[in-house]
């Protein structure tokens, strides 16, 4: 294969945060993240004057993430567990750089491929082969990298004539394949995959997980959330057991997943924590 | 700025698609962009010089020429507060930088601007208007305009993610400020009391720059080009400035 790695140059996109020279290629320090639910529907700065004036702007605050430190190092395999609501995909967009933590930092080196949702940054409207450029652009290609991978990319996705078509006509499961084509085109420096690889048939899926192995061998560092416990321990040697936006376990992988399904086992009332605190906005 | 950099082929990408998008929808698209403001000025030529008759040599060149800026000002600003909440879907689940957005709607709003400056020269030139060499100056002029609408852009797109109906709100506001522009009317006609909201409007000095070496045929002075394009770029440094403190919180908002 041509695949060259790309440029090892570190990119930080959080610029209050130094990049970590210690190795790591993914340093989140004592992060915490705040949705902040406004009560009103629609935010707008006249109920914000109203509330303001009334002295009471109420506010649910929702953390998704409370302190968390993680820190992968290049060329780990990690899998990331936990229930639904757990904090497993607002942690892998702090990771990605998509969302900021509101407290403690998050930095990274090297590129991020994320694979976050099905369909994310597709136009329906435009046909296949249009996605794949827009999609590449998003990733921050340029046009010449993407031209260089048109073909790697019509070829891998199994998309044949249809790549012609406009992707509203395609299935939920093309479209994914599409989704993981582009994200997978460059050997990625560190992949970000959620739920990625559940919407694929099984002909589809055999290949994506060839090619994962294979950038695992060549050194990319991979992250992984599933529910298909089978394929994390296929993959990942590491494994994260978050549960209501906290770190419950960090350690190798079948450890992790044994402490897990004990716990989802045994019911859901071990952790005593407040999800939702109400808090009066100064 | 470094990933700003390295996304521009999308920028590119996004300017083209607003340009296909605005053009595609009518098959006389690009004829409508040079038509719409010279059906505009007709009207304003029509009801000016009959009902108020400014005292303008050459008015439709004079209005012509200050509402294609304002009209360029006034969209780009609108455009880049309601492009943040329109591709919600990217920023919260791609990192994009998020000033992409803001920046390839200007972008896109100074190449309509001079596809609209082909119906201007048109005009200039039915009306037997003088063309001066000094046009050569107007690419200088749109730069200094689009520098400071970027800049503009940037300090209120943030603010459209946090609170809905600002848009809405600086609609009204640049209804007032195309009031206090003299696009359309002379600064003669302004009453004493009224002066200063003109005299010091930052607009006013960066659309007179754009309409010098079209209606006067002149290179702008020294201290109106140094003002204006000084007013460019403390626009623009407190729009990198704000825009860099708000982009953070962009993703949980819109």
């Amino acid at each position: 294969m041509s695949d060259t790695p790309p440029s090892t140059e570190p990119v930080s996109e959080t610029s209050d945060a130094a990049t970590t020279a210690d190795g790591y290629i993914v340093d989140l320090d004592h992060v915490s993240l705040c949705y902040r639910l406004a009560k009103q529907r629609i935010p707008s700065i006249k109920d914000y004057a109203i509330h303001w004036m009334r002295g009471a702007l109420v506010y649910e605050q929702l953390w998704a993430l409370k302190d968390v430190t993680l820190k992968i190092r290049r060329g780990e395999t990690v899998a990331i567990v936990g229930r639904n609501g757990a904090g497993k995909s607002t942690m892998l967009k702090v990771i990605s750089g998509v969302l900021k933590p509101t407290k403690g930092t998050a930095s990274r080196q090297g590129r991020i491929s994320p694979i976050l949702e099905l369909g994310t940054g597709f136009d329906f409207e435009l046909s296949g082969i249009e996605n794949i450029y827009l999609n590449g652009l998003l990733l921050g290609r340029s046009r010449k990298e993407i031209d260089e991978k048109v073909e790697d990319i019509i070829e891998f996705s199994g998309l044949n004539d249809f790549v012609r078509s406009p992707i509203r006509n395609y299935s939920s499961g093309m479209v994914a394949r599409l989704g993981f084509s582009i994200a997978t085109a460059w050997v990625p420096e560190v992949l970000v995959l959620d739920e990625a690889l559940s919407v694929g048939d099984n002909r589809f899926v055999p290949r994506c997980e060839e090619r994962l192995a294979r950038y695992r061998e060549a050194g990319s560092t991979l992250l992984m959330v599933s529910h298909n416990h089978a394929s994390l321990a296929e993959f990942c040697t590491r494994a994260i057991w978050l549960e209501q936006g906290q770190l419950l376990a960090d350690g190798p992988i079948h450890e992790v997943l044994a402490k897990y399904l004990d716990f989802a086992a045994h019911g859901d009332d071990d952790i005593p924590a407040q999800l939702t605190e109400q808090v009066t906005a100064p | 700025m470094k990933t700003l950099y390295g996304h521009r082929d999308l920028i590119l990408y996004l300017v083209a698609r607003d340009l296909k998008v605005r053009y595609r929808r009518s098959v006389i698209g690009l004829v409508w962009t040079m038509l719409q403001p010279l059906l505009t000025m007709a009207v304003l030529a029509v009801v000016f010089s009959s009902l108020f008759r400014f005292n303008i040599r050459n008015y439709p060149v004079y209005a012509l020429a200050g509402i294609l800026f304002f009209n360029f000002f006034q969209q780009s600003i609108i455009t880049s507060m309601n492009s943040l909440r329109g591709n919600a879907g990217l920023i919260t689940k791609l990192p994009v930088p998020t000033a992409v957005f803001p920046i390839s709607t200007v972008l896109s709003g100074v190449v309509n601007l001079l596809l609209a400056c082909v119906p201007l020269v048109a005009i200039v030139l039915i009306t037997g208007h003088p063309i001066k060499p000094a046009i050569l100056f107007l690419p200088v002029s749109i730069l200094i305009a689009a520098v400071f609408t970027l800049g503009a852009g940037l300090i209120l797109s943030p603010l459209a993610a946090f609170f809905h109906d600002i848009v809405e709100l600086v609609g009204v506001f640049m209804t007032l400020l195309m009031y206090m522009t003299p696009s359309f009317y002379p600064m003669t006609i302004v009453p004493e009391k009224f002066l200063w909201a003109v005299r010091y409007n930052p607009v006013r000095s960066i659309m007179e720059v754009f309409r010098d070496p079209i209606y006067y045929g002149k290179i702008p002075p020294m201290n109106h080009l140094l003002l204006a394009s000084g007013l460019a770029l403390v626009a623009l440094a407190i729009g990198v400035f704000t825009f860099r403190r708000m982009s953070d919180r962009i993703a949980l908002y819109v």
